[in-house]
């Protein structure tokens, strides 16, 4: 079973709020949920959709055609209802204008409605969310205005709704985060918010320097200190600061970097999605020097390697790259899965206000940390950075540095990483194919080449211009990958539009 | 390393550089204030990157020699990452009123509890004497052969606009005085701006030597606008005028670790986060 239904309006007009009421309600009654978030760059106005997939099934991706529109505009069905399958539904939002503000809610009660779910569930959640008498007549108006067209019965799943957002930041929490750093940017920026909201509560810092070159060195700064720190952005923040992160390749201070990626280059589509800051992250900063670059493809991944990111940074004096997007920032996930126990993150190096005066150099420097320019101690320098990344990468053997998903004896390998890796799974339910997902990506487990050896046929699926996994891959293993399915419109994959294309490929 | 906060780094300032004063002019305030029971282990500096900046090799305290502009907010973050530390961050005319200048207009408004430090010798001098925001226009270098076309900026003007709640000036080559200047700087609670004038004696030749133009202020001044008429008194042209030093302002303002609980948390409780039990 599954449904796939737009709901849209203009910025301002709360489409998430039904997205939330509806998606909260489902799965107090057992079903998955993927909530895909679109919205341009206005702030009022303009034609904002979210598309609620929903299944009796684990799912972490959305279709391309519709079930039903929820209308909260004339202007949304304009746009979508073309998408619509035989046989749909649709809510406009015609008689539902008295309730004003509560718009939405009512028009959430009709979809519950239609969707089959007793009345008293509905009156419960709004309870729970809004709990105003407007709210709760809008809510059963809404309800009463339709008649029943599925049947979704209470099942037996226990699920939650996370963001790749929330994600993170659950992720730094549960790793004792000290401080949090940033600058706004989309889609960054929700990580900025739900720290800043908790810090009271987990005793922590959230701080908004006056630009991103400010944030990485205050954070290197702060690290110095001996606090556990973050910094968030997006791909042109991350540019500026890319100067203090070559600082923390020859300072070795711990850094954790949350790099959630947008449609690029220059401000491109800002609050679109695009997999092309995979480059940046690998390479950018002048010199060379250690790091480790880590993509979750879901919630509780990011968790996980949120505080993986943290462990490694501080064990091996190294930047931790997080990378995420738009697409996993933004969307609601369902899951069942619980994440694993967060390795603990302790500071031994020495810091300032202890004994022993401790020095660190964007020179070239001697052990204590005094600048030098010799020959020997440059090579030596050198040397002991890039071994240190070879301890890097024999530690994050420990980790599930790629994952298999669909038919674990296929020939067709099918690769990605990320965002995308949840439309892909979707995609080869039923296809004879096995997708291998990068999670780390620097270092890069050295079983991808075996896999890739083995495989007979081999896609690679990102959501890029050129492949930029693909090259990585290439780089590492010597193969290329002539079959490849890429997306770069700013809009994620459709997992029922991406399994043709993978099925085209397949044939 | 010795108790006196000096290491065995060989200094590599051009001989007769007015460097080698700031640096025992610091050294100085450093040991007094230790003995007045700030703890030497407590203090931190940054700096940039310039002639300036080696003072970090030579100082025998914590810190990180950072990059070039960035010395405030890498301070900034030290400062936040422990409030229990005494940080210092020194930087170049360059430094501050250049690649850094975006960091220091804004420095007033957070006041973080930390002291800066520019050796301003009106020339990028490690780079072999370009033309800096505080050279005298028409000033003749490599890479301006026809003269900078430019006025010189204010920095004590700026300071005074951007809110910065201790400003200071200092003849670099007048030790008793820059002492006693800086430490009345970290003993001040806010962000303190010591802007030392300092000859360079390889390149812009013609600003140096103009300690007969320069007199000390008695006190503070009372009012922004008081301050902001000493402050024109100099225009940092050649031989204009003459060149007030001492402190032109001090405030008490609200400081950043006072702003925020979870700093002031730390502060008193006299730890940093790696210390903080949740």
């Amino acid at each position: 079973m599954r449904l796939n239904i737009v709901i849209g309006g203009k910025a301002g007009q709360g489409i998430n709020k039904v997205s939330e009421i509806v998606s909260q309600t489902l799965t107090n009654q057992g079903y998955f949920t993927f909530n895909y978030r679109d919205y341009p760059s206005i702030i009022r106005g303009g034609h904002n959709f979210n598309i609620l997939s929903i299944s009796d099934k684990k799912i972490e991706s959305h279709e391309s055609k519709l079930d039903g529109i929820v209308a909260m505009d004339d202007n949304t069905i304009k746009v979508h209802e073309k998408a619509l399958k035989k046989d749909s539904f649709v809510i406009k939002p015609d008689n539902f204008l008295e309730f004003g503000r509560n718009l939405n809610v009512a028009l959430a009660g009709a979809l519950i409605k239609i969707l089959g779910i007793d009345k008293k569930i509905l009156i419960e959640e709004i309870k729970e969310q809004l709990n105003n008498p407007e709210s709760l007549k809008a809510a059963e108006k809404g309800y009463e205005s339709q008649t029943k067209k599925f049947d979704l019965k209470k099942l037996n799943n226990k699920i939650t709704i996370l963001s790749g957002s929330k994600a993170v930041t659950q992720g730094a929490i549960n790793s004792g985060i000290d401080i949090y750093f940033a600058y706004p940017m989309t889609p960054a920026t929700p990580v900025l918010h739900e720290l800043a909201s908790e810090q009271l509560k987990h005793n922590c810092l959230v701080f908004q320097n006056e630009n991103e070159i400010a944030v990485a060195n205050a954070a290197l700064g702060a690290s110095f200190s001996g606090a556990k720190v973050m910094v968030g952005t997006s791909g042109g923040g991350y540019d500026l600061m890319t100067e203090a992160l070559s600082l923390q390749g020859m300072t070795e201070i711990p850094l954790v970097v949350y790099l959630a990626s947008r449609a690029g280059p220059a401000t491109g589509i800002p609050t679109y999605t695009m997999q092309n800051d995979l480059g940046i992250a690998l390479y950018g900063g002048h010199g060379e020097f250690p790091r480790v670059v880590i993509a979750p493809g879901n919630p509780i991944e990011a968790i996980e390697i949120t505080n993986h990111a943290f462990y490694l940074a501080e064990k091996f004096n190294t930047a931790s790259i997080i990378l995420s997007d738009k697409h996993l920032a933004e969307s609601e996930f369902s899951s069942e899965e619980k994440p694993s126990k967060p390795l603990k993150i302790k500071i031994e190096r020495p810091i300032p206000g202890e004994k022993k005066v401790v020095k660190a150099s964007s020179y070239e420097s001697d052990k204590y940390g005094y600048s030098t320019e010799d020959p020997f101690l440059a090579k030596k320098n050198a040397d002991e950075r890039i071994k240190r990344y070879e301890e890097i990468k024999k530690e994050c053997k420990k980790f599930e540095m790629i994952k298999f998903h669909g038919k674990k004896d296929s020939k067709n390998l099918i690769i990605g990483w990320g965002s995308t890796s949840g439309a892909i799974k979707d995609a080869i339910q039923d296809l004879d194919a096995k997708f291998l997902q990068v999670l780390y990506l620097k270092p890069l487990s050295d079983e991808i080449k075996e896999q890739m050896q083995k495989a007979k046929k081999i896609i690679l699926v990102e959501g890029n211009v050129t492949g930029q996994l693909g090259r990585l891959l290439r780089e590492k293993t010597g193969i290329s990958i002539k079959n490849r399915i890429l997306k770069y419109d700013g809009r994620p994959f459709r997992s029922d539009e991406l399994k043709e294309e993978i099925r085209e490929v397949l044939e | 390393m010795t108790q006196e906060l000096r290491t065995d780094s060989p200094v590599t300032w051009c001989p007769g550089c007015p460097n080698f004063i700031i640096l025992e002019s610091a050294r100085k305030a450093l040991l007094n204030l230790i003995k007045q029971g700030y703890k030497r282990e407590n203090f931190a500096m940054t700096v940039g990157i310039g002639c300036h900046a080696k003072i970090f090799d030579y100082l025998d305290i914590s810190g990180i020699y950072g990059l070039h502009g960035r010395t405030i907010p890498t301070a900034m973050g030290i400062k936040i990452g422990n409030p229990n530390l005494t940080v210092l961050a020194f930087a170049g005319d360059g430094d501050t009123y250049a690649e850094g200048i975006g960091h220091f207009v804004h420095a007033g408004r957070y006041n973080t509890d930390m002291t800066l430090m520019v050796h301003d010798n009106q020339t990028f001098s490690l780079t072999t004497g370009q033309g800096s925001p505080t050279s005298q226009e028409n000033y003749k270098n490599k890479a301006e052969p026809l003269g900078k076309s430019t006025p010189p900026l204010n920095p004590i003007k700026l300071a005074l606009s951007s809110e910065i709640s201790f400003i200071a000036r200092c003849n670099a080559r007048d030790i008793t005085h820059t002492q006693e200047v800086l430490e009345k700087a970290i003993t001040h609670k806010g962000f303190s701006f010591i802007e030392i004038i300092q000859d360079c004696t390889s390149f812009n030749l013609d600003v140096n030597k103009r300690d007969k133009d320069m007199y000390q202020l008695n006190s503070p001044c009372k009012t922004k606008d008081q301050a902001l008429k000493l402050a024109d008194e100099f225009d940092y042209n050649i031989r204009k005028g003459k060149i007030p030093l001492g402190i032109f302002w001090q405030e008490n303002k609200k400081t950043l670790t006072e702003e925020w609980p979870q700093l002031s948390n730390l502060k008193k409780k006299g730890i940093g986060w790696k210390d903080l039990k949740r």
